[in-house]
């Protein structure tokens, strides 16, 4: 049995300045011979995922077992012989090497594993020929067209025969004629005792596949009362990565806005008095937090839903939410009243 | 990984070859430099070879026999072949004079010695001269027996040739009797340089010192001390410019090629076979420049002045050197690809 688990996983690394978290405490379980599709939005952690499925990127806490690897536990030799062995990978925009023709192409994994050349030439010449190119085994990617070059991706990506099939965003860049012959060919692969997983925010995959993971889950917002909340001094009122459904306004005492470093600390962004609002991203544009608050003194707030509030700042639209346009008769933060 | 480096090559085949034509022009230059640097020490050599003499006797404090002479009186000649371990000393005159070549002055080295004792050499055509106004000169002069040749206020009349006898970067000797150099470099005053012998004399006389046959080569060669030097300097920093061509073309390769590598470390190609391959480059463009280098330098020699004597060694150790250089250029680069993530193969285009 060759199930793919992943339990608790946490990726959490330095970007730019900030630490991001794109990645917390995910669990999620494919049996083998099926194909699960990691869908979101960019900036989701669907790579991330990927990466770390593909020991690319080790996570900072939890457990990936494929089989019975546990891949966080293998060293960096262990790793380089898991990808070669265990896990082909599709590439986002095909990934080929422009100066290897597509036969060369198909060849390297072969090669790297120290298949005997004239080995690894009949066995790419005959995978080349399963994904329909053996016409174009001697063309370079450049004069290939991109459904073509993904076929060389994918042909490249099993030509171990690997019982791990990564693929990101196979249909980007892609048209439609071209996406329906990889739609085919990635359904085919996830057969006998493979696992395919694929990242991709193009819903039209979705009906390939036997598990659809949501790394962003979509959050029904519900319409509700405005709810006042209070704070005592150093209280959290919400995470940065966390979902939120609610817009604050302060009405009584401070709290600071701050984003965790790189380097450890934080960086105060703001610091809302009475008047101010924040948080109106994350529910406008269905985004995790950016950003974590803290209450600084004793301090209320309301929140309110993100129809609520356009009602409250005289807004139909989002955009005078997004350019963070004062509350009407007070004051925007920093700023002079107009 | 080596079918991607030579597909990589192939693939970028204009630069290489640039890199390739650069870098083998600079292998030329250099091996040119050495071969002139050498030449000063070869014809040094050939010109005491030809002389016969296996040690010189000059006045003590003199530094030798040629460069370094201080005339004295050839009265201690007799005394000197009578010393043990002295098989034959003849006088030697030796000194610099100018003569009209074509509308401009060249410089010529004067020998003279016995017709027929050791310190005349043999004549590849004509004979040895045997009267003050005879001469035998080199056949880099492009003269022939029988001409006559202006030097100083005198005329002299070409009886012997000697094959390719230079001295002092392409300069031509010249022989004449030891009287004929006499009158020439000394206005007729009985005055030598040295005493050349043949054999080793035990004890020299009082004033005396002996000067072997390598000192005699550094006395001729000397006065290019300064410019061997400079010359060996130049060709050391040609090889750093090497060095750099190769490495920098490497290290540009790897930077444009980050991807590649990201790629063949996410599918699990080791990091030795990536730093293989870029290595495998670097011997490649080096190699094929050191050929063309010293195919090069074959055909640039005899376009120089001076005599252009590239050693065999220098020609055998170039690839070997050109490998090296290669692989030390190539560091950067290798250090590049080593730290490429392979987490790089996941991006977009």
């Amino acid at each position: 049995m060759a199930d793919l688990r992943i339990k608790d996983l946490v990726v959490e690394y330095a970007k730019g300045e900030y630490r991001v978290r794109p990645i917390d405490g995910l669990s999620l379980d494919v049996s083998e011979g099926s194909l699960a599709i990691l869908l979101g939005p960019s900036g989701c952690g669907k790579t991330t995922l990927l990466s770390c499925l593909g020991g690319i990127l080790s996570p900072s806490a939890g457990r990936i077992e494929f089989g019975d690897i546990d891949l966080t536990r293998l060293d960096e030799r262990e790793l380089s012989h898991y990808r070669r062995n265990t896990v082909g990978i599709v590439f986002q925009a095909f990934n080929l090497v422009s100066s290897l023709t597509a036969l060369e192409n198909v060849m390297i994994p072969l090669r790297a594993a120290r298949v005997p050349r004239r080995e690894a030439r009949r066995r790419a010449e005959e995978l080349l020929d399963r994904v329909g190119l053996a016409h174009r085994m001697g063309h370079r990617p450049g004069d290939l067209s991109g459904g073509q070059q993904q076929r060389v991706a994918v042909a490249r990506a099993i030509a171990l025969d690997p019982p791990l099939i990564l693929a990101d965003e196979p249909t980007a860049h892609l048209d439609y004629i071209q996406v329906e012959e990889v739609l085919r060919l990635i359904r085919e692969l996830a057969s006998g005792e493979r696992v395919v997983v694929v990242a991709t925010h193009d819903t039209r995959m979705l009906p390939l596949a036997d598990r659809v993971v949501e790394l962003m889950p979509h959050i029904a917002y519900t319409e509700h009362e405005p709810d006042t909340v209070e704070l005592q001094a150093g209280e959290t009122l919400f995470e940065q990565g966390t979902m939120g459904d609610c817009i604050y306004v302060v009405s009584e005492g401070e709290l600071k806005i701050v984003r965790e470093l790189a380097s450890g600390g934080e960086e105060v962004l703001k610091v809302a008095g009475p008047g101010d609002y924040f948080g109106e991203m994350g529910p406008v544009f269905g985004l995790p937090r950016s950003a974590t608050v803290r209450a600084l003194t004793a301090a209320t707030v309301v929140g309110y839903t993100v129809q609520a509030f356009r009602e409250k700042l005289g807004a139909t639209g989002s955009r005078e939410i997004v350019e963070h346009r004062p509350l009407s008769g007070e004051p925007a933060p920093g700023r002079e009243p107009d | 990984m080596l079918i991607a480096a030579l597909r990589d090559l192939q693939w970028r085949k204009r630069r290489f070859v640039i890199a390739i034509v650069g870098t083998g022009l600079v292998f030329a230059m250099t091996l040119v430099l050495t071969g002139l640097a050498n030449g000063f020490g070869v014809e040094a050599n050939r010109t005491v070879d030809t002389l016969g003499l296996q040690t010189y006797l000059v006045k003590t404090g003199a530094p030798g026999p040629f460069l370094g002479s201080s005339p004295f009186p050839p009265t201690e000649v007799q005394q000197v072949s009578r010393l043990p371990g002295v098989q034959v000393a003849v006088p030697l005159v030796y000194g610099s004079a100018t003569m009209p070549d074509r509308g401009s002055a060249r410089n010529v080295n004067v020998f003279g010695a016995p017709e027929r004792g050791p310190g005349m050499p043999v004549m590849s055509g004509g004979r040895p001269p045997s009267a003050p106004d005879e001469v035998a000169v080199s056949s880099t002069m492009r003269k022939a027996v029988g001409d006559r040749i202006e030097i100083g206020s005198r005329t002299l009349n070409i009886v012997g040739i000697v094959h390719d006898s230079t001295a002092l970067a392409g300069q031509p000797n010249i022989f004449l009797t030891v009287a004929g150099a006499q009158q020439l470099l000394f206005s007729g005053q009985q005055l030598i340089s040295s005493i050349g012998v043949r054999g080793v004399p035990a004890q020299p006389p009082n004033g005396y010192r002996v000067v072997d046959r390598a000192g005699a080569v550094e006395d001729l060669s000397r006065a290019l001390n300064g410019a061997r030097q400079a010359m060996t300097l130049m060709a050391g920093l040609l090889w750093v410019v090497a060095a750099l061509i190769v490495g920098s073309m490497i290290y540009v390769s790897a930077l444009e090629r980050t991807r590649d590598f990201a790629v063949f470390k996410a599918v699990g190609v080791p990091t030795r076979s990536i730093l293989g391959g870029l290595a495998t480059q670097a011997v490649i463009v080096a190699l094929l420049a050191a050929l063309l280098g010293a195919g090069l330098s074959v055909l640039l020699g005899p376009l120089f002045p001076m005599r252009v004597d590239i050693p065999r060694l220098a020609f055998i150790s170039l690839p070997v050197l050109a490998v090296g250089i290669g692989l030390l250029a190539s560091v950067a680069g290798l250090r590049r690809a080593v730290t490429v993530d392979p987490a790089l193969a996941f991006g977009g285009p």
